[in-house]
């Protein structure tokens, strides 16, 4: 992987906007978030909504509209799922937060992704520690559902709720990149784009971007042709070698995606979830197959262990499979 | 009147006199000889088997015929990291003090290390093993605990078996004309089929009934309880399996030494081992499944109560989920632990990679590979 060039190559981060006047969706959260910049002056934010609906960027931006050139030094993004513990939050956010900040902005600014990942213990610890170095440093927390944040830390944030993209304003913005690009993209091939991407920006863009790597013309062909094959090839590997009734081909492939990638059974359920919809399958199967999936998301939510749940999971599949 | 226990008092002074294991035993000679001649193929030897059949009593026997001294530790010594280096690596490393030729060093019981009392004990028998220049012999009754593993691959594995009974009452016979009791052969081979290949138990057994008496009637023995007995894990997967009613598997999960959480990783393990059929395999593991949940609740709200449930469905299922008799089925290994173990640089590489793709795309690792990778791969593929 091209590590230098990836922030050039993929379009997510080359249309990224960089301040808040770029953004064009979210009006009422922009406005807000500019009058914080006019102020020089903010709560603790909690920025909440589904995927792709521009949580990371309104934090980037705004940042940079206060900080400009000093953004690098006073503004840090955290990766909860990544940062495990929250000792490892702890360390940093000390770090982080123990010196003033730079430039006449008096606080700097931490952005802790997927916040709804961490445990309710680890967001006590959490709360404390934004309690402590509140005069420092402002959070700006991110999650998809922001009922699986506590409430102690609910009642100290801002609530702002980022909504699926408008397909008007998805059509603005695609129609903008396909200019800068020298794309072509059809009616259809909107609409697919459209339907696909379902409010999620960061999905759109990706998927025009590789249909346009895929043909001259984004069409809805090429833009299905995508859809059909983002899900990793091992995952979708492992659903076929299941429905073949092959037990152990399909358990392998997903202990190994599991293991290499680090991926949850629950991850692996959500992403089996999106391939199966697509899939070129009989209807009726699909909906017992979601019947499955959606009884293993439930079992594991209950405090069944990912590998039995999976193995479970397989071996229904397997069955539906020969039966069909 | 000689007070000590029948066992310590008839122990056999020579390797000659051991009953049942003569193999296993020589073998640990020969282990220890070619050790010493520097032509040992590992640096420890691992005795493993049941309880009672001689695996101490060889050791201590192949000491005293090598004329080492053996330097012991048992599941009641600390077995902290800092006794173990004091004691073991300290002699280890220096010569005996009593003029012997070398030393022996013997961890005896070492599944009885828990991970939490004994703080790095594993990995302090390990770092003996590697630095000791004697030979460590070490002792287990069921070395397929997955924190034995690493043990496992260092060490000279050899099996001790249940000793059978007809060996066993021979034994018996020995120590009755020396105690001077009557014995009939059926008590005897009563006592011997009961202690199922411990003679360690027998002999208890034997001294229990008999003691004080002239004459002992197999009438008498008939009374004694059979013994319960630790099945090996393998033995156990077969008895459930083979189970045609949940009483007859629960019994066997309970009868042996197994705890719960071993129990479950054997069972995912080898459901799909022994039902190669889609149905069976599915209606196993959806009452398996279902099992697990209840297991993690009641561990985790601490409700027991849900334990006996959670047991009947897991060993239930999987006795009743065959639909003709049943077969014989090779078991395996949980595969799930060792796995985590597998490749550990090649991942981190992985891991730091997708860490930097990260924090260029502004996205956790998670997010990067459901995300962005399948994307960029389409993108990279074609601009390649």
């Amino acid at each position: 992987m091209i590590k230098q060039r990836i922030r050039e190559v993929m379009w997510t981060e080359k249309y990224r906007p960089k301040t808040l006047d770029e953004i064009v969706n979210q009006e009422e959260i922009v406005e807000r978030l500019k009058r914080f910049v006019k102020e020089k002056s903010m709560p603790h934010c909690l920025f909440a909504g589904p995927p792709g609906t521009g949580k990371t960027t309104a934090a980037i931006a705004l940042a940079m509209d206060l900080f400009g050139e000093d953004y690098h030094k006073n503004f840090l993004e955290l990766n909860a799922s990544d940062e495990r513990g929250i000792d490892v939050v702890r360390t940093i956010v000390k770090e982080f937060a123990r010196t003033v900040s730079m430039g006449n902005v008096p606080f700097k600014i931490l952005v802790l992704d997927e916040a709804d990942n961490m445990t309710a213990d680890a967001q006590q610890a959490l709360r404390r520690t934004m309690e402590m170095y509140t005069s420092t440093c402002r959070f700006i927390l991110a999650c998809n559902y922001y009922t699986k944040i506590i409430e102690p830390i609910q009642s100290r944030c801002a609530l702002f709720r980022f909504m699926p993209l408008k397909p008007e304003d998805v059509k603005a913005r695609v129609r903008y990149i396909c200019n800068m690009e020298e794309v072509d993209i059809t009616e259809d091939g909107m609409e697919a784009l459209i339907y696909i991407g379902n409010g999620d920006l960061r999905k759109i863009i990706n998927t025009l971007q590789a249909a346009a790597a895929l043909s001259k013309k984004v069409d809805e062909n090429s833009v299905l042709k995508v859809a059909g094959r983002i899900s990793p090839r091992e995952l979708r590997e492992a659903l076929e070698k299941a429905l073949n009734g092959d037990f152990s081909g399909a358990r392998n492939k997903i202990m190994n995606l599991m293991f290499e990638y680090g991926l949850s059974g629950l991850d692996i359920i959500k992403q089996l979830h999106r391939e199966v919809i697509i899939l070129d399958i009989d209807e009726k199967l699909k909906l017992k197959i979601i019947e499955i999936l959606g009884e293993t998301e439930y079992r594991i939510l209950e405090g069944g262990t990912d590998d039995i749940q999976l193995n479970t999971m397989i071996a229904k599949i397997a069955l539906l499979g020969e039966n069909r | 009147m000689n007070k000590l226990p029948w066992v310590d008092r008839f122990k056999p002074k020579t390797l000659q006199e051991i009953v049942g294991n003569y193999n296993a035993a020589s073998e640990l000679l020969e282990w220890v000889k070619s050790y010493l001649a520097g032509k040992a193929d590992k640096k420890a030897a691992l005795l493993y088997g049941p309880p009672g059949n001689g695996k101490t009593l060889s050791t201590h026997l192949v000491a005293e015929a090598l004329d080492l001294e053996l330097i012991e530790m048992n599941a009641s010594d600390f077995r902290t990291e800092e006794v173990i280096n004091e004691i073991a690596g300290g002699a280890s490393l220096q010569t005996s003090l009593f003029g012997k030729r070398g030393k022996l060093i013997l961890f005896d019981e070492i599944d009885g290390i828990s991970g939490k009392e004994d703080k790095g004990g594993i990995s302090a028998i390990i770092n003996i093993i590697n630095k000791s220049r004697y030979p460590v012999v070490l002792i287990a009754n069921n070395p397929w605990d997955s924190r034995l593993k690493q043990l496992r691959e260092i060490s000279h594995m050899i099996k001790f078996n249940r000793i059978r009974s007809p060996s066993i009452v021979v034994r018996l016979r020995r120590i009755a004309q020396l105690v001077g009791v009557n014995a009939e052969e059926g008590a005897l081979k009563r006592i011997a089929e009961a202690a199922n290949g411990d003679l360690r138990a027998a002999i208890n057994d034997f001294q229990m009934l008999a003691e004080g008496k002239k004459i002992l009637r197999e009438s008498d023995v008939i009374k004694l309880y059979q013994r319960s007995q630790e099945l090996e894990i393998f033995e156990v997967m077969k008895g459930i399996f083979s189970a045609n009613t949940i009483l007859r598997a629960k019994m066997v999960a309970e009868s042996s030494a197994v705890d719960i959480d071993m129990l479950m990783q054997w069972l995912n393990e080898n459901i799909p081992n022994q039902y190669t059929n889609s149905e069976e395999r599915a209606e196993a593991y959806d009452w398996f499944s279902k099992a697990d949940v209840f297991l993690n609740k009641a561990k985790r709200k601490q409700i027991w109560d849900l334990i006996s449930y959670a047991i009947e469905l897991a060993v239930g299922g999987a006795a009743l989920a065959k639909k003709e008799s049943y077969k014989f089925t090779k078991y395996s290994f949980p595969k799930a632990i060792e796995r985590l173990s597998h490749d550990k640089e090649e991942r981190d590489r992985r891991k730091e990679e997708l860490k930097l793709l990260g924090r260029e795309l502004h996205a956790s690792m998670k997010k990067v590979i459901t995300e962005y990778l399948p994307y960029i791969n389409i993108i990279y593929s074609k601009e390649t």
